[in-house]
């Protein structure tokens, strides 16, 4: 059974979401502080996050950015915050998701399974992908450049590979989320975000990205 | 009537004034002159007649003169013109024209020949001239008409002169009241920038106080009035945001706490599970209204512009909806790209589609266009139109329709369509409805062709 680790202050909020994703079939491990919720992590790690942003001592964005230093955990921010400022931070910190508090638990486990499709590789090609400096290995789920490996999340892994297995085509955003976060319509900030977090990581100049091209009005490209 | 621009003012009173000035200026010099310039004039002739007189009263002296013989040796020139009196004639070096004695002044004449000189000024002829009449004794008189043709042309000359000069001083009024005016009105125009920039959002903008000395307290109060307002704007922003946490939090607990009561529903007696249904209805509705409002509280916020394709947009909205996407249309040959603000934009076809759902028996069509400079969206619908009375304050908050769906609840907020009409406006156009030809009612939406 998925276990869900819940760091959430708010003890109403907390005990009604396990409540209820326990109805739904998850095993819910909860903390009530990022500090306890990064032991509950270390010490049997879940297989998906839900954060809470507004938290005591360490905050929501600190807690991803702590455990996206030794993790690739599917991690969803369930804040009642929903100013663009916060939702970009809280990706840009690491998130794979996020949803605005108050949502239907119908909403969170829909999303809790695509996060969870999306751990497994990518179906469409067995061959490695090779973009100039760049090697895609869809099977095993990995990413190096110059042959040294890059450490990426499984979303945006999930994420390149679509683009991967598209070379020099142009993807909406739309599109992106629809295949990578499976929605049927979403925050478009999600791909934003997630393509340059990808940046980082892949471009040798992430301001002048020469793989991972923009184009204006329409959605993103990967080229060679 | 519309009053008059401060620039016009300003530039109008300058003008005036100067004006006045230069026309008093204008008058007075040309009388003077003329006064002075007739004077010189009078002594002169004066003088030259003197001088005449005698040679005239030397002629005079001899044994039986003959007036004609007398006047010879006088050197008149053309404009002069020499005569003497005596038993009520004129006589002349040659025949006298009646016209020029005819206009002597019987006073002037009797004064003469009461042995008193006499000098007029008179028009002969409509010609101007002086005439200056001497008495030599034995009852002649001696005459010299003295035409001031060239003295006349001088005035005129001056006369002109002096109303260019007058014209030129009103114009240099005019052009230094346009500066003045300008220059007084400058620091206003930079308030008048200030002030549009923070009408459009930025709250950083200030006046510099040391730029108008004169204005230190405009400015400064200017100043303050936006550091109240962009205060008063970050306290409500807070307040919205503290509210949005406290009322979102507790629904959290709710939305969780009626999913477990709803699928446990089966366990339930059936009293406890209608109430436990009931919370869970309201609990939803209640999340929409929140939603709704903290969306109505901040939808004056600029919008976030994109490129969107708003024809993809309208066809995601559509199948999220379980509408049928070939509904979208878009007129031959228009640019469905937009610069709008996604998610707002998103949301105004959720609305207009849920509103088309709930009252108008299901959207129909959504055409996307451009027409007169105008990009146009329309929701067309089967139900039964909107009456004209209701046009107008059917955008407004918490107006509910009549529900035309089977179920005949109203589970909708009554903020769909002011939110629509929030979210158009922040884009800068505005949104309608109107009969649908064929029945029906059609929402448009028009937003200003976009600058490229």
């Amino acid at each position: 059974m998925a276990a869900v680790l819940l760091i959430e202050d708010d003890d109403r909020i907390r005990l009604s979401l396990a409540l209820a994703l326990e109805d739904e079939g998850y095993t819910v491990r909860s903390g009530a502080t990022a500090e306890e919720g990064l032991e509950e992590q270390r010490r049997e790690p879940a297989d998906t996050v839900l954060v809470d942003l507004m938290l005591p001592g360490i905050d929501g964005f600190e807690c991803i950015r702590e455990l996206r230093r030794t993790d690739d955990v599917p991690i969803i921010v369930v804040s009642a915050r929903d100013d663009t400022h916060d939702v970009v931070a809280a990706l840009e910190a690491g998130a794979d998701d996020y949803v605005i508090k108050p949502v239907a638990i119908k909403e969170l486990t829909a999303r809790l399974r695509a996060l969870r499709r999306r751990a497994r590789p990518a179906p469409a090609t067995l061959a490695t992908l090779v973009f100039g400096d760049l090697e895609i290995r869809p099977q095993a789920g990995e990413v190096s450049r110059g042959g040294r490996p890059v450490p990426v999340t499984r979303t945006e892994f999930r994420l390149l590979c679509e683009l991967a297995n598209h070379p020099g085509q142009v993807l909406s955003r739309q599109q992106l989320l629809e295949r990578v976060w499976e929605y049927d319509y979403g925050d478009e900030r999600l791909v934003d975000v997630h393509i340059g977090r990808l940046r980082q990581k892949i471009e040798e100049d992430s301001s002048a990205p020469r793989h991972l091209i923009t184009v204006r009005g329409l959605g993103y490209k990967l080229q060679r | 009537m519309k009053r008059p621009g401060l620039r016009t003012r300003v530039t109008a009173g300058f003008s005036v004034a100067a004006m006045v000035v230069a026309v008093a200026m204008a008058l007075l010099s040309y009388q003077l002159t003329e006064q002075f310039l007739l004077e010189e004039r009078e002594d002169a002739a004066k003088r030259a007649t003197y001088y005449d007189a005698r040679i005239v009263r030397a002629g005079l002296a001899a044994d039986n003169p003959d007036f004609t013989n007398v006047l010879k040796p006088l050197d008149t020139g053309g404009k002069r013109l020499a005569m003497l009196r005596f038993g009520g004639d004129f006589y002349g070096r040659t025949s006298i024209d009646d016209g020029v004695t005819d206009s002597f002044p019987p006073s002037l004449i009797r004064m003469v020949e009461g042995g008193q000189p006499a000098v007029q000024r008179l028009h002969i002829d409509s010609r101007p001239a002086l005439v200056i009449g001497i008495p030599m004794g034995a009852g002649v008189s001696f005459y010299m008409v003295d035409y001031l043709d060239e003295l006349d042309t001088s005035l005129t000359v001056l006369g002109l002169v002096l109303t260019l000069v007058a014209v030129l001083m009103t114009a240099t009024g005019a052009g230094l009241g346009w500066y003045a005016a300008r220059y007084v009105v400058r620091p206003l125009t930079s308030m008048v920038n200030a002030a549009n920039e923070i009408a459009a959002g930025d709250f950083t903008t200030r006046l510099d106080p040391s730029a108008e000395p004169d204005l230190a307290r405009l400015t400064s109060s200017f100043n303050e009035m936006v550091d109240q307002l962009s205060q008063r704007l970050e306290r409500d922003r807070r307040f919205a945001a503290d509210v949005s946490h406290e009322l979102r939090s507790p629904l959290q607990t709710l939305a969780a706490a009626a999913s477990v009561l709803t699928r446990r529903k089966a366990d339930l007696d059936p009293r406890t599970a209608a109430a436990a249904g009931l919370v869970a209805e309201e609990v939803v509705r209640f999340q929409t209204l929140v939603t709704d409002l903290l969306e109505l509280a901040r939808s004056d916020q600029p919008p976030d512009l994109t490129p969107v394709n708003v024809a993809d947009l309208a066809r995601q909205v559509c199948r999220a909806r379980g509408v049928p996407t070939g509904i979208v249309d878009v007129d031959h040959g228009t640019n469905p790209i937009w610069q709008i603000d996604r998610r707002r934009f998103q949301q105004i076809l959720a609305n207009l589609l849920d509103n088309a759902e709930r009252h108008g028996g299901g959207p129909l069509t959504v055409r996307i266009g451009q027409r007169d400079g105008i990009r146009f969206l329309d929701v067309d619908d089967e139900g039964p139109g909107v009456s004209p009375p209701n046009r107008g304050t059917i955008f407004d908050r918490f107006v509910r329709g009549r529900s035309s769906n089977a179920r005949g609840d109203s589970d909708g907020t009554g903020l769909g369509l002011a939110l629509v009409a929030q979210h158009v406006s922040a884009h800068g156009g505005r949104v309608h409805v109107m009969d649908r030809p064929g029945g029906g009612a059609r929402f448009r939406i028009e937003l200003p062709e976009q600058r490229r």
